[in-house]
């Protein structure tokens, strides 16, 4: 049980560590990488160690994080040019 | 059985039980990847407004963040606690387990409790599906729909946290019965990781 509650201390910090990242005067860039990292970061802690994805047998570690990861992935990366053109186009006179 | 057929076999190295799983948590790991990808679709779609937004709502101005964070150390803390369940049910003691079920299914009410309170808060300022006081119209509509459809996994979770202390109390539940209980737990605290970062922070 320790591990789960050195777990449930890990995301704790990695939550007032995003707060006080928003409240500083970070870069925009590098504020968006750092919030995505540390999103992927707890979310692995989550699934690795509240979710026992460290245990399990590789093949359904892979089929899970590859799954959602790709799908995932495809998703935004397919969605945000077309996005991006379209803002560049309301936002160009 | 084909050359090829037998070198994948090889490969897989899994026999008739390839993921090392029972039936239940394969299903369940199926289940979460598919309402996974439901959430990834929706937040992707939240993206792609967030990108055409000419000016989106500083959310520090329109939510306490100091309040989103209790919410979130809720839920972070929920998690822990059915985690916890989890282990003394696979430990065989199940009392302990059970105190910690309902220690975790009245963290999901406190939760619950407090989106409630943020929901009639920013109802009382204007926001609706359709249009809020602070600009882009798509804006409320996404925060109503990314956390009520949250919120609606967090009420499910508690319902089935709930039937789970039932269960157990009664001797009805094992450990493996406690375990989904808790996959689908950590699920929802999973993506409420997400919909935190991407919606209330970035």
């Amino acid at each position: 049980m320790k591990t789960y509650w050195i777990t449930w201390a890990a995301l704790l910090v990695f939550t007032v560590v995003m707060l006080s990242a928003d409240s500083g005067s970070m870069p925009q860039t590098a504020f968006v990488v750092f919030m995505l990292a540390a999103m992927l970061t707890k979310a692995s802690i989550i699934g690795a160690n509240f979710m026992h994805l460290r245990t399990e047998r590789l093949p359904l570690v892979v089929t899970v994080v590859v799954g959602l990861l790709v799908t995932g992935t495809i998703l935004f990366v397919l969605i945000a040019p077309d996005a991006l053109r379209i803002h560049h186009m309301v936002t160009t006179p | 059985m084909t050359y090829a057929a037998t070198q994948t076999l090889t490969r897989w190295n899994g026999g008739v039980c390839p993921f090392g799983a029972g039936w239940r948590k394969v299903m369940m790991w199926w289940f979460i990847v598919t309402d996974g990808l439901l959430f990834a679709g929706f937040l992707a779609a939240y993206g792609y407004a967030r990108l055409l937004a000419i000016h989106w709502p500083n959310q520090a101005s329109v939510f306490s963040l100091r309040y989103i964070a209790a919410m979130t150390f809720v839920l972070i803390t929920s998690s822990a606690t059915m985690a916890s369940a989890v282990q003394a049910a696979r430990e065989g003691r199940p009392n302990v387990a059970l105190r910690f079920i309902i220690l975790t299914t009245m963290g999901g009410a406190v939760f619950l409790g407090m989106q409630a309170f943020e929901w009639r808060h920013l109802i009382a300022e204007g926001a609706r599906l359709n249009a809020n006081p602070w600009g882009e119209a798509a804006f409320g509509a996404y925060f109503f729909l990314l956390t009520g459809f949250h919120g609606t996994h967090v009420l499910t979770g508690v319902v089935v946290l709930t039937t789970t202390a039932i269960r157990s109390a009664m001797g009805w539940s094992n450990a493996e019965g406690v375990e989904m209980a808790g996959l689908y737990w950590h699920f929802v605290d999973l993506v409420w990781v997400f919909i935190f970062t991407l919606f209330y922070l970035l």
